[in-house]
């Protein structure tokens, strides 16, 4: 059990001082008093005493102020009755009012020290309850654990001095120190050991508990609503205080506090994670659904057509052998683009993708995704506006070149053979603008932002491949060069992808040469 | 089979891949010997002399490049490196060691015999020296006068540009590296300053294309290189 110690010591901090002005001060008001002592009467002297008396009981508390009682007595029975320069005292009225003015100090010291005892109590309690304010204040702004586990040691370590600190257990359920660095008022180098026992048994032990008295430091377990969640270890500048039961209370209340805290981050923090799950499993099944259609039918034909000519091949004329096998690299040709992208997509998603910066022409990667859908676009209009004087970019060619492919296979696959497709470049105060237009039928505005959204596609049941991830990869590989890629809806209809690329360096210069070759 | 026909080195570890590769090219009357590592590769390289390899970049023993770089040390025979995608560092580094050609899997067959037949007839060419006239297409570049003519139209280029299109044309048909062009054309000192070999190659296109932005000659291997049309034949 701790011990229970009297809490008045801290009343007397000036003990010395205070007994030294209990004797002084009637000895002061007896040299006041000396010269009139013709025409004062006895009876107004004691008074003088007395208001000594009750100021010393005002100022210096119970003992100071029953020595000043004394002194006075013995002061005012030498100096000032009959016969003087002696303690005797001869007229029975002075002893009365002598007597009197004892018992008077006595009651007023007594009333005095229990005002003063009162006052403080209510400073104290004033004084905890605004550091109990400003710590709940804190920790209901905190939203991290090691935020909120800074603060409750911070705010232990001001309430009750010393040092401590909070562990809690690892993922095996072992306490273990903490990984973040300690501050400089964490108690360090606690026994684990004993940490251990108070988490697994609930129970205190340390400084004073029955478990390990010998500890310098106090374990508390940290009891939360499902059981003991940590450890507090305190080494308190004053191990008898702190088993006070104000002091008890009080510190329970810090460390419920920082209980209910770390509770409400944890159960805020397991709402995220579930959110977040739902939305992978969401992504998850909306992959699923979508490559399982995507590559399940180009590979039904592709098995379909292959064991046909692996089994009927001498019953199939050359006409019908000519088409499976076409059948069967189209639909291969499918499945590796649709695999591609995927790849890609994944590449990009996992952080994977390193942008090579070089200096680019933006010509030329405009010029080089042209020709990459060559076959496609053979019949194709397509009209491109280059702005004259366009400077070197510094950019990752490949992937923008993707970015730019995707765009016109796009455009392609969204209209109509005979309409045209514009793409144009120019310096904007964005940076560098690509712009892909086609005369499609458009995108609906409330769905241009959701194009680019992984497997998301305006109609989804369209005889269009695709799984919907050629726009997603375009606004990846855009927004990791700090860009931005938008849809919009062209006058005269169509829709018009642009994209800017933002200036980030001025490009290297180059001294060109003036002559030319005479022919 | 004919002695006499092209010998065709093939590296590849895939099985199912060397097997369709090697059907393929038989049928085209190449004879065909077919390897699953580098290390075998290497040796077969130097016992049975192919006319050209086709080395697969990713092997299980040794790396493809170090293959590359150990026939190199006595061997001007043709490579073509096959690679997956998304590897251009690795393909421009094949190039650099010494490989004359790259596809990246998957890739069509018939493109794959277009590259082989136009590796054996540069290899066929060499002997008869220097070439005078290129043409291919309204293109046409004599390259001991130093004069370029795009149809009728002579065109004047700088000495830079001239000389930036004699090493393309010196490699008609085949990819040239970024490195590989600003060594030759600019030196050694100039391996970093890519955004020379743009601006040059913006210019020559201004000069010789009917619309730059979509060349018919001056073609971009994207994050690899150059390559100069060469023709239909």
């Amino acid at each position: 059990m701790p011990r229970l110690v009297p809490c008045n010591h801290h009343l007397d901090k000036h003990t010395y001082g205070a007994r030294f002005w209990g004797i002084a001060i009637p000895l002061v008001l007896t040299s006041i008093d000396w010269p009139f002592r013709e025409i004062l009467t006895p009876s107004n002297i004691l008074m003088f005493y007395l208001l000594g008396v009750f100021f010393v009981a005002l100022r210096f508390g119970l003992l100071p102020s029953i020595l000043a009682s004394l002194t006075s007595a013995a002061a005012f029975a030498f100096f000032f009755a009959p016969p003087i320069f002696s303690l005797a005292i001869a007229e029975p009225e002075n002893l009365a009012g002598l007597t009197v003015m004892l018992v008077v100090g006595a009651v007023t010291s007594n009333l005095a020290e229990n005002v003063r005892r009162q006052a403080y109590v209510a400073e104290q309690r004033e004084r905890r309850a605004s550091a109990l304010y400003s710590f709940s204040k804190e920790l209901a702004e905190a939203r991290w654990e090691k935020e909120i586990i800074e603060i409750g040691v911070r705010h232990i370590h001001a309430e009750f001095g010393g040092q401590n600190t909070l562990l809690f257990p690892d993922q095996n359920g072992l306490v273990c120190y903490p990984k973040e660095p300690p501050l400089d008022i964490s108690l360090q180098g606690t026994d684990l050991g004993v940490a251990r026992w108070v988490f697994n048994h609930g129970q205190m032990a340390g400084h004073g508990a029955s478990t390990i008295p010998n500890e310098a430091a106090i374990y508390a377990p940290l009891m939360g609503s499902t059981g003991t969640i940590g450890v507090l270890a305190l080494e308190p500048v004053d191990l008898v205080r702190i088993f006070l039961p104000e002091q008890r209370r009080l510190l329970d209340t810090y460390v419920n506090q920082i209980v209910h805290t770390l509770e409400r981050a944890k159960s805020a923090e397991q709402a995220k994670d579930a959110t977040l799950k739902m939305q992978a499993e969401t992504l998850r099944n909306s992959l699923l659904s979508s490559i399982s259609h995507d590559l399940r039918n180009p590979l039904a034909t592709i098995v379909g057509a292959a064991s046909t000519l692996e089994t009927d091949e001498k019953r199939l004329d050359e006409d019908r052998r000519r088409k499976l096998v076409t059948v069967i690299s189209e639909e291969a040709q499918r499945m590796s683009e649709l695999t591609v992208k995927i790849l890609d997509m994944a590449r990009l998603e996992a952080g994977e993708v390193v942008l090579n910066r070089q200096w680019y022409a933006p010509e030329e990667i405009v010029g080089s995704a042209l020709r990459r859908l060559d076959k496609k676009l053979k019949t194709r209009q397509v009209n491109i506006l280059m702005a004259d004087n366009l400077a070197l970019i510094h950019v990752d060619a490949v992937l923008l070149q993707q970015v730019v492919v995707n765009l016109l296979d796009n455009a392609d696959k969204y209209s109509s053979a005979g309409l045209p497709i514009d793409i144009s470049v120019e310096t904007t105060p964005l940076g560098l603008s690509i712009a892909v237009a086609d005369r499609g039928p458009g995108i609906p505005e409330s769905l241009q932002q959701k194009v680019f959204d992984k497997f998301f596609r305006v109609n989804a049941e369209s005889a269009q491949s695709g799984v919907g991830l050629g726009l997603s990869i375009c606004r990846a590989i855009v927004e990791a060069h700090g860009g931005k890629i938008q849809a919009t809806n062209r006058s005269g209809g169509g829709t018009l992808f642009q994209l800017y690329l933002p200036i980030l360096k001025c490009p290297p210069t180059v001294n060109l040469e003036e002559k030319e070759l005479t022919p | 089979m004919n002695p006499t026909n092209p010998l065709l080195l093939l590296i590849e570890d895939d099985p199912q891949f060397q097997m369709l590769l090697s059907t393929t090219l038989e049928s085209q009357d190449y004879q065909v010997l077919s390897h699953a590592t580098g290390l075998e590769g290497l040796i077969a390289a130097r016992n049975r002399q192919p006319n050209l390899l086709i080395l697969d970049l990713g092997l299980p023993d040794i790396d493809g490049q170090e293959v590359i770089r150990q026939l190199r040390k006595w061997s001007e025979v043709p490579i073509i490196v096959l690679s997956a995608r998304n590897q251009e560092s690795e393909i421009t580094q094949a190039l650099d060691n010494g490989a004359d050609d790259y596809l990246t899997k998957p890739f069509s067959t018939a493109v794959l015999m277009s590259r082989i037949k136009a590796l054996l007839r540069r290899v066929a060419r060499l002997p008869s020296g220097a070439l005078e006239v290129f043409q291919a297409g309204e293109l046409k570049i004599e390259l001991t006068r130093r004069r370029v003519f795009v149809g009728e139209q002579e065109v004047s280029l700088t000495p830079i540009e001239f000389n930036l299109l004699c090493v393309l044309v010196r490699h008609a048909g085949f990819v040239v590296t970024h490195r590989q062009l600003l060594e030759k054309v600019w030196g050694p000192s100039y391996i970093e300053h890519s955004h020379y070999l743009r601006i040059y190659m913006g210019q020559l296109r201004h000069k010789l294309e009917v619309n730059p932005a979509r060349p018919r000659y001056l073609l971009t291997e994207a994050g690899v290189g150059y390559r100069l049309y060469e023709g239909e034949n």
